[in-house]
């Protein structure tokens, strides 16, 4: 056996971002933790303007990473390729969205349109807008047709179920909620206030969110009728990235109307960082799963040449 | 005076010419052991003929004989190493895919090269061409799989 995997390292990539990802909420939850013990004497910081943190933009740049490792191995033709493909421009869109916003969409000193004496705040809020509708309708337009491309390869090896009840009413609450954003700004507009340029940027991302709910829904039973394994988690992990997205949208709304006292930052961040790190493990979990079958079986414990691993024998 | 050996087997032959033949057989009318002798020599020369015949009728069922053990020994290597093939494939889908997708695969009374098949394009449709070629590789490595014997003598 001469195969042997260069990057032996990324087989453990998975574990690498639910360790990152539990040790980002454990600093977030303490740090809400201890302003509420003080009281909520000090201002908790957070990114403004929906405008992805630095931590989401990283992991949606790993993403990237993984995705682009996983495209490379589905060559010209192979029936999942283009469900990649539309995978990784969406990654792309949210980690140029995320660098662009970070960069050049901030009023902060390294920013190049600040230099020179006077500030371009115009070009500044027009990539701040840009990066949010790359980040926004278009990275999820991108997902939605990505798991659709993926959908229909595993309706062609029959894991395809119609969804439940269940996840028909697990949709609806999706539904409401855009029904509900809609109605909002159709009575303030009705009311003659002013709706953000943000807003209507998050209010066109909802109708594909809808879509992206219902097909991780069917994702789910997809995964259900395949099993727990290596492959199945990939998909398993696009599924979660979804519903984390969707119990976001319906958080960062509920939050404002009942809460007013909540950092709204601080749980927008607690929010999107595990949802971009759910979305960086599918990617993971698939090259995983590819380098662990390229990986020479006298490497692992596990001796494929007697039928079963070690261990199950 | 009796005939010789060489005559009689030229009269039975037919091949001692006619007027020798009358005298021969005049002969054989009186005299009981040349009618024996002649007896004799026609039972050789019919086991002669049988003898001669028989390796054309013999020889085909021997062979075949000889084909269905060599069929039979590979069929019995083989049963154990599909039996191992299967058990492979399968522990290959359960960590893959899981074990619903690998009961699905298998199937009752599917042949273990079309259960080989079918999780071969499977693995090769979601993980991409060089890991399905990788557990093939892997699947097949330190199996003692034949092919038939009908597929060897082709």
């Amino acid at each position: 056996m001469t195969r042997k995997s260069s990057l032996d390292g990324i087989e453990s990539a998975p574990r690498w971002i639910v360790v990152f990802l539990g040790a980002y909420l454990i600093v977030h939850l303490l740090a809400l933790y201890l302003w509420n013990m003080v009281g909520q004497a000090f201002p908790v910081q957070g990114t403004s303007g929906g405008t992805s943190a630095l931590s989401v933009t990283a992991m949606a740049a790993v993403e990237l990473w993984l995705c682009v490792l996983v495209l490379r191995s589905f060559p010209a033709g192979a029936p999942l390729r283009r469900a990649w493909m539309l995978i990784t421009f969406a990654a792309a869109a949210q980690a140029v969205s995320g660098g662009l916003a970070q960069l050049l969409g901030s009023n902060w000193l390294l920013n190049p349109l600040m230099w020179g004496g006077h500030a371009r705040t115009g070009l500044i809020e027009q990539i701040r807008r840009g990066a949010l509708i790359a980040g926004g309708p278009v990275q999820l337009a991108l997902l939605a047709a990505g798991m659709l491309a993926a959908l229909r390869v595993l309706r062609k090896f029959g894991f395809w179920v119609r969804p439940s009840a269940a996840d028909w009413a697990v949709c609806g609450i999706i539904y409401v909620l855009t029904l509900f954003r809609f109605g909002e700004a159709g009575a303030a507009s009705l009311a003659g206030r002013p709706i953000g340029v943000e807003d209507w940027i998050s209010l066109a991302g909802l109708p594909v969110l809808c879509v992206l709910f219902l097909e991780a829904m069917l994702l789910r039973q997809s995964v259900v009728h395949m099993g727990n394994g290596l492959i199945s988690r990939c998909w398993v992990a696009f599924m979660c990235g979804i519903f984390l997205m969707g119990a976001g949208e319906l958080a960062l709304w509920v939050i404002p109307h009942y809460w007013h006292a909540w950092p709204l930052d601080m749980i927008a961040s607690l929010i999107r960082f595990p949802t971009a790190a759910v979305f960086a493990l599918a990617p993971a979990c698939q090259v995983a799963a590819q380098r662990r079958a390229i990986k020479p079986a006298s490497d692992g414990s596990e001796d494929l040449a007697t039928g079963v691993p070690a261990l199950a024998r | 005076m009796h005939p010789r050996i060489a005559t009689l087997i030229a009269f039975c032959d037919a091949e001692a010419g006619a007027s020798r033949s009358r005298r021969i057989a005049s002969h054989l009318a009186k005299c009981e052991k040349c009618r024996n002798r002649l007896g004799r020599i026609e039972r050789e020369r019919d086991e002669l003929s049988a003898r001669a015949a028989a390796p054309a009728s013999d020889v085909r069922p021997g062979l075949a004989a000889v084909l269905a053990a060599i069929t039979a020994w590979q069929e019995g290597r083989n049963g154990a190493a599909a039996s191992e093939l299967r058990a492979r494939l399968r522990w290959q889908m359960g960590t893959y895919f899981g074990s619903p997708a690998a009961l699905a695969v298998e199937g009752p009374g599917i042949p273990a090269e079309e259960m080989f098949g079918k999780a071969s394009e499977m693995l090769e449709v979601f993980l991409g061409p060089e890991a399905a070629e990788a557990l093939r590789d892997d699947v097949f490595r330190g199996l003692d799989w034949a092919e038939p014997a009908g597929e060897i003598c082709r």
